[in-house]
């Protein structure tokens, strides 16, 4: 494996995408987030919702991985568009074809491809953690890691967004075409998915049938609905009979749809003509 | 040892059969030439044997073998069209096509010299103008110095220089030993080039075997006289006569290549108390010969 993803950073080195969509992501990481410390430092003690917080802080380490697992979830956006390109690059160079050719194995190809959005999800993962830890510093709290199973959420979101995007690329292989149909197909989703939260609370109340969030088991959204803003005064404010949060009910079905992205991929890339 | 064997290979896009049950055999140290029209299927059958494309039927061994993904690091593909980073150079696009074959990239100066690439190395391949694409997946394919060679068209958007210069190429590598299967539209191409050839249409294999015998070469010489049955009933004892025909008013007869002396065949019918009305050499081309094969 370590020989194909060699192969796949001779392609990625000289990529001009991969530069820039690289230090915008890193960037993009460090400012959101830093973003929403700023709001909320300046909110505390001088807004009437800054009063109701109290002593909230979402950059304290006891909050800070949670949050910064939350706001950089929309950050993911930018590795999937290089996951995209770079998978559909693929079929529109027809170098997949001169992979296979030179000897690469179908199976190597879609797999050193999952690799890649797996070390994605991971390297998006270090960032965050980095990203926490320094906002965290700048708190002058003490250091704790509760909360960490964020991170591993964030992790997950990361994988399915990521191996959604090869699948996708591989089914579509047009890059316009993917990144576009990404985009339909995450919006789409989560207007299905807060119909059917409207309609499990309907249930709940109906027929005291808890099935749970039932938007949160979809593909997208089950691993989305894993990261949430901390808790705090002002949220709990909000909460209302919300039905009951099966959490590893929804891990199980991230990674079901994870599995499912992944094995679709592979049948594509090993039976059909490329 | 043979190189490629194809049993009964078969491929359909739906209803179009692009393959039909074509089988040969290409033994070591042989240039095959696949001869064909285009969308006569060759490209398919070879993008079967290199594992881009799936058969519907029938099956093809590599050196003898069941194919795997090592016999094709063994042999240096031109399939079709250039495939290359549009981004990459070429010594970026060839490092990455020795990675794949698990070759060192020592070779990558020596096959773009070879092609005539080493100016423009450090180029993007999307400057390249259509030639030089085909010279860089000319290249591409050399590398690692194969012992088989698989070229689809190799000469496909070269100047005539460049025909000249990659047909040279492909011969001095068949001096050195090497096994070449190179598939074909043109027919001087192959007759110049190969040893072997295949001749495909529609799909099916409509020949097969060596050169000599596939597009023999005859003399056509036309004849006319009187009585026609008579001139063709008497043309049978003539020496290396190899066959003989009535077409409208002339009796045609075929000769090995270069041994038709219109002298002789004249005296000969003189002596037999035959005068001849006509007498006419034609020099059959091989464009007529592939018309015939593929029609």
């Amino acid at each position: 494996m370590l020989e194909l993803l060699k192969i796949e950073w001779l392609k990625l080195k000289n990529y001009k995408a991969f530069l820039i969509i690289g230090i915008f992501f890193i960037i993009g990481i460090f400012v959101t987030n830093y973003m929403v410390l700023t709001v909320f430092n300046k909110m505390v003690d001088k807004t009437e919702a800054g009063m109701l917080l109290g002593k909230f802080m979402p950059y304290d380490f006891k909050h800070v991985w949670q949050t910064t697992s939350y706001t950089s979830g929309y950050i993911l956006i930018l590795p999937v568009m290089l996951l995209i390109m770079l998978v559909t690059n693929e079929f529109t160079f027809k170098t997949n074809r001169q992979n296979i050719i030179d000897g690469m194995s179908r199976l190597d190809f879609i797999h050193v491809k999952i690799a890649l959005a797996t070390l994605f999800a991971m390297i998006s993962t270090i960032f965050v953690i980095v990203t926490g830890f320094a906002l965290a510093s700048t708190t002058g709290t003490e250091f704790s890691l509760h909360g960490f199973s964020h991170v591993g959420y964030f992790f997950l979101k990361a994988i399915s967004y990521n191996y959604f995007a090869v699948f996708l690329s591989v089914l579509i292989k047009r890059t316009g075409f993917a990144i576009g149909v990404y985009f339909i197909y995450m919006s789409a989703e989560n207007i299905i998915s807060q119909l059917l939260d409207v309609w499990s609370m309907k249930i709940k109340v109906d027929s005291k049938l808890d099935l749970g969030s039932l938007g949160s088991y979809l593909p997208m959204n089950a691993s989305d609905s894993l990261l949430s803003f901390p808790e705090n005064p002002l949220k709990s404010m909000a909460k209302s009979a919300f039905p009951t949060d099966y959490h590893y009910l929804t891990i199980s079905i991230a990674v079901f749809f994870v599995v499912l992205f992944y094995w679709f991929s592979r049948s594509i890339i090993l039976k059909k003509d490329l | 040892m043979n190189i490629l064997t194809i049993e009964n290979l078969s491929k359909n896009y739906g209803k179009i059969q692009a393959l039909q049950q074509v089988s040969f055999t290409v033994p070591k140290g042989t240039v095959y030439g696949v001869l064909g029209p285009n969308g006569s299927g060759k490209t398919t059958m070879l993008g079967i044997v290199m594992d881009v494309l799936k058969s519907s039927g029938g099956g093809f061994k590599l050196f003898d073998e069941m194919p795997n993904d090592s016999h094709r690091k063994r042999i240096g593909t031109l399939l079709e069209t250039p495939n290359f980073y549009h981004y990459l150079s070429a010594v970026q696009n060839l490092k990455i096509a020795a990675k794949i074959k698990q070759r060192g990239e020592d070779d990558i100066d020596r096959v773009l010299d070879l092609v005539g690439l080493t100016q423009r190395k450090n180029s993007p391949f999307s400057s390249y103008s259509l030639g030089m694409k085909q010279r860089l997946a000319i290249g591409s394919a050399l590398l690692g110095n194969p012992e088989v060679l698989v070229l689809d068209e190799p000469t496909n958007g070269l100047d005539p220089v460049g025909i000249a210069e990659i047909r040279t190429l492909i011969m001095s590598l068949a001096n050195q030993g090497k096994t070449i299967i190179m598939a074909s539209h043109m027919l001087d191409e192959v007759e110049k080039v190969c040893t072997h050839v295949a001749i495909l249409k529609y799909g099916k294999l409509i020949a097969s075997g060596d050169v000599n015998e596939i597009l023999v070469n005859e003399d056509v010489v036309e004849l006319a006289t009187s009585n026609l049955d008579l001139l063709k009933n008497i043309l049978t004892s003539f020496p290396n006569t190899l066959s003989l025909q009535i077409k409208d008013k002339f009796v045609q007869m075929n000769l090995p290549q270069g041994t038709a002396n219109m002298e002789d065949i004249n005296k000969f019918c003189f002596e037999r108390n035959i005068v001849l009305s006509h007498l006419q050499l034609k020099k059959k081309s091989l464009e007529t010969k592939f018309l015939e094969l593929t029609n």
